[in-house]
Order: structure tokens, then sequence, then C-alpha cells
């Protein structure tokens, strides 16, 4: 599974309680659509760590890194690399 | 220190004329002096006139913490409107209700708010839609008012006299939809209120606050008005969500303050190293929102050597404000809310409602010029809470030896997650909805980030099954993001006692 697909997963399942591919658009951003809050960010940190092996760091948690599932798919491109 | 004008508008007009050019607010898009907003203040309180408003008239509003959302609270103030601002994160459902209940004739909304083709589609038509933001919104429809047609408008600001009796505010606290609790304060309440917090914060014009705290919820509310009655700056930042980002701010715009809820403290000790930050211009902390773990207080102390730590405790009931613990007495009253604060007086009652001695626990009682009028349109649950001019909080406690409280609990079974009060009856009313549903309970859980997290137990009719998630997705199309509950248990049947009562205490376990 693509990383993409492996986030919008997670946010389908966690946060819009759906399979319904057509309710999250990837530009989609997190906090104006009201789709996640602070301590949801939080949580998806948490699942970005554990599932691809990643720390982010305090100076990264920043909307453009996090913000959307197409900012958190060039995040951890850029992370690998 | 001296006592504020009548009310808190007199004493804002008195903070423009002595700092007009001093920073009043800076949000995201733009940085206010006292002299803009008060030109701001004008238009609006110029339209309202014009529309027809009259003294003791409602006017809704639900935008995000910004310039306008104070100059829109002002402006009503101005001409003798009572405020009603409601939650951002409520669905169309809540707001068109709360709007309703109210009987308030203008809603100014947030030009993106996500909910505001519902709304609009909803809402009685002879109430009067007004578009906030310089953006542009593109659901507007004919009724809505533009803000450029505001800002186009050019007028003093109109004198309106008002008396400590008139109502100022209403602010809706979390009710069942049937029966929305709409806490009334008046100019004297919030005069009141705001004269004792400012007299134990010290708060000046020289004093600035980074504000992360909702200005529609009392807290918020408290912070918005103590600093534009003393000429002070507030700096918004509207997400905890970066809290880099915040922490960024705070060392930015050397601020001399910052406010939060147990959880926000929780945050951001969690995911930043506060000692890598220059906070040295921080003068003082305070927390209210619910009982922090004095654990959490001892690490935020020792994060911030230099800074007061004030905890506080209230209620929206009374203005915001009832409690604080002196900096100083930090260590010496661990994990006490404090005193009383100025001008308002505190008791301890037992059942019997005699006062209860050192170590004994009964209901913490309020009375001062800062309790409210009551609730909006309910006599009956207002002669539940206020007896005899006093505030029953339905907060349990002791006091010790020298009168210092420590909170015990609650009677009442409100459900406190981060900074949201929220009502469980709420919550199963929108579950009981799902057809396959029996009956449920919904209670809160501890959890060391927001204090308490929702859960709902949910019993099915027979033969029947059900995903959680369906449970989880239809409370997100029908309550704020907030008030949905983070875990699902299913169980063959609720705890109740002889009588039938759910015995919530054993689900909370």
């Amino acid at each position: 599974m693509s990383s993409e697909a492996k986030i919008r997963n997670y946010i389908l399942e966690n946060y819009l309680f759906t399979d319904d591919e057509s309710a999250l658009d990837s530009a989609d951003s997190f906090l104006d659509k009201g789709i996640l809050d602070s301590t949801g960010i939080l949580e998806v940190i948490y699942f970005l760590e554990d599932e691809f092996e990643i720390k982010v760091e305090d100076t990264e948690m920043v909307p453009e890194n996090l913000d959307s599932v197409n900012n958190i798919v060039s995040f951890i491109e850029r992370k690998r690399q | 220190m001296a006592s504020l004008p009548t009310t808190l508008f007199d004493h804002f007009k008195t903070t423009v004329n002595k700092y007009p050019d001093s920073l009043a607010i800076a949000d995201n898009k733009q940085r206010a002096s006292y002299q803009d907003l008060f030109e701001c203040v004008g238009k609006i309180s110029q339209y309202l006139l014009e529309s027809g408003l009259k003294k003791g008239d409602r006017v809704s509003l639900v935008i995000t913490n910004s310039v306008e959302y104070a100059a829109v609270f002002y402006g009503i103030w101005a001409v003798g409107g009572v405020t009603v601002a409601l939650n951002t994160q409520a669905k169309a459902k809540d707001i068109i209700n709360w709007v309703g209940h109210s009987d308030a004739k203008w809603l100014f909304f947030d030009e993106r708010h996500p909910e505001f083709k519902a709304i609009a589609a909803e809402i009685k038509s002879d109430i009067e839609l007004i578009s906030v933001g310089r953006g542009g919104s593109d659901d507007q429809t004919d009724r809505v008012v533009s803000w450029q047609q505001i800002l186009d408008l050019t007028a003093p600001v109109p004198t309106t006299s008002l008396i400590p009796s008139d109502l100022a505010s209403i602010i809706y606290t979390s009710g069942t939809t049937g029966h929305p609790k709409g806490v009334t304060l008046s100019h004297g309440n919030l005069s009141a209120n705001i004269d004792s917090i400012l007299s134990y914060l010290e708060l000046t014009e020289r004093d600035s606050i980074l504000n992360v705290l909702p200005f529609y919820y009392s807290y918020g509310n408290s912070i918005l008005h103590t600093h534009l009655a003393v000429g002070g700056s507030l700096i918004l930042e509207n997400s905890l969500a970066y809290p880099h980002r915040v922490m960024e701010k705070m060392v930015n715009e050397a601020v001399t303050g910052f406010s939060g809820v147990p959880s926000t403290f929780a945050l951001l000790l969690g995911r930043v190293n506060i000692k890598d930050y220059d906070l040295s211009m921080l003068r003082y902390i305070t927390q209210a929102g619910g009982a922090m773990a004095p654990a959490l207080a001892d690490k935020l102390s020792s994060a911030l050597p230099g800074t007061e730590l004030f905890i506080m405790y209230g209620q929206t009931e009374a203005g915001a404000r009832l409690t604080y613990l002196p900096p100083k007495m930090l260590k010496e009253k661990r994990g006490s809310i404090g005193i009383a604060i100025p001008n308002t007086t505190i008791e301890v009652r037992s059942k019997e409602g005699t006062v209860t001695q050192p170590g004994e626990t009964g209901e913490i009682c309020a009375s001062g010029k800062n309790i409210m009028q009551g609730y909006w349109k309910d006599n009956e649950k207002t002669a539940e809470i206020i007896k005899n001019g006093w505030l029953y909080t339905g907060d349990l406690a002791h006091t010790d030896a020298d009168g210092y409280l420590y909170i015990d609990g609650r009677s009442s079974d409100m459900i406190k997650s981060g900074a949201n009060r929220i009502s469980p009856k709420e919550i199963e009313e929108v579950i009981q909805e799902i057809d396959q549903v029996l009956e449920v309970a919904v209670v809160g859980c501890p959890d060391e980030m927001l204090g308490e997290v929702i859960k709902a137990y949910v019993v099915l009719k027979k033969n029947n099954s059900l995903e959680k998630r369906v449970i989880q997705h239809h409370c997100k199309s029908n309550l704020a993001l907030y008030k949905i509950p983070k875990t699902i248990e299913f169980i063959e049947e609720l705890p109740k006692t002889a009588s039938g009562k759910i015995q919530k205490f054993l689900l909370q376990k």
C-alpha cells in the first residue's frame, strides 16, 4: 500500500468513520475542514512515527507538513531522503 | 484598585482615549490598534442601529477569535444590544436552536464557516445574516449582508446609557437540544468579575497575552475583556495543533501572559521543550477550566521558574471566575484551587445547607456581584441553582484549616474534556437515534491529556449488529467534533439500580 493510501485510510477510518473515499480530498485542510482538532493532529503524529518509523521534531510540527494528506505525503518523502 | 466604570464598554472607550495607538488585537491577518478597533466598533453599531436594533435586543455571532470578533462584540454593546456568542465548532442544528432560543434577530458569522449553507437554508427568514471577513464567502446569498457593506459605513460610535442590571451577554453552556442553557450576565456581573480578576492579576497596559482560548467560552471571554479594559494587547493563535508555532509566537511577541486549561499545558509540556524558548518576558500563566493534576502544575512551575502560575476556578454562571490560588502559595497549598477572588464570597455547604468544617466535603456555593441573573427563559433551572442569592455550583470540595479550597469532585455528570464542558445526555440522544440501539450511556473516562475523554456504552436491540464507526459517523454528522465518543463499547445491559437508574459510576471505572 502506498504512503498516501495508508494515511488516507487512517484518516477515513479514525476521524471520518467511513470507507467512502470521496469523503476526503487529499488536499483538504484537516483544521479548516473540521476533520481534526489539536489532539487529533497529535494522534496523527504518533501514527506517522509508528507507521513510517520517523521522528517528527518539534520544529517540524507545522501545517505545511501536517495539515493535509498531500502535505504529510511530501513531508514523509522528504524525511526519507 | 479603583472600581471600573459601570460597563466594560465605558471602560473600553476610556482605554481607547488613553491608548489609541497601542496594539489592541493581533490575529493571523491584521494588527489592530485601539483606534482601529474603535472605528470598526462604530461601523458595526451604526449598522445595527440602522437595521432597527433597540436596547436589550439579542445579536448572535459565530466568529472565530479575531479582531472582527471583538469589534462585533463591542459594536453590539455600543448600542445596548445583548451579545450571544456561539460555539464556532457547533453544528448548524445547535446554532439555529440557540439563535431561536435567544430570539436574536441578527447572526454574524465567519464568511467561511463550514455550516453556513446549512444555517442559511434552515434559519428563519427574518433573521439578518452578516458575513464577517474580508475574503468574500463563496456561499453568500442575496439575504447576506457583506462585511464590506459595514466597513463602508462612516459614523461615530453612538452613546447608549446602560445601568449595571442591563443584560450584556447570553452564553450558552452545554445542554440538550430541547433545553439549551443560556447563562445571562448583566453589565454589572461582567464588570464586577473583570474588576476582581484585574486586581489579583495586576494587569496593566504593559501586558500582552498569547491567547489560544475561544472567546465564546467564559474563560476566553474574560481574557478578552480584561485586556481591553486596561489597554493591554491580545495576540491570537487559534489552534494548539502546532505547539512549536505557539511557543515561537510567544517568544517573538514577547508576551507577558498565557492562559490555558489543563490540556493546553499537558499538550505543550508533552510536545515541546519549554526551556528551549526564551520566555523571560512571561510574567504570569493562568490555568482554569477544570482541575489540573498537581504533578502537571509542578512540571509547569519548574519549566518556568521566573513565571507566576495562577491556578483558578470558576463557572460561566459566575461571569467566569470564583477563586484563585496566589502563586506564592502554590507549593504550600499544592492541589488547591485557592480562595475566593476579591468581592466574591465562597462557602462550602453540606446537603443540609450548613457550612462544612475543614476537611468535610460539601458543595461550593458563591455569592457576589458576578453571579449571573439566571438562565435565559428558564426560571425553573435558575431556581435550582440560585437560592437566596447564592450560586450552587454543583462542584464538591472541602477547605483546609486556612480556608483554602480543594476540589473533591462534581455532583453533576457533565464531562470536561479539554476546554469543553459536555452534556452526556446530548450525546446519548444522538446515539439513541440509531435504529439498532436499544439504550446507551455516555461517561467521561480519565485521560492524561484531555482530563476526560468520552466513552459510550451501547446496548443493541436483540439480533442486531452495528459497527462502532457507524455510531461515530452518526455522531460526527450531528455533533461538534469534540463531542464524538473516542471509544465505544457494546455491552449486554447497562448497570442499573432497583429503580432503573443507570449507575454511571460503575461505567467510569
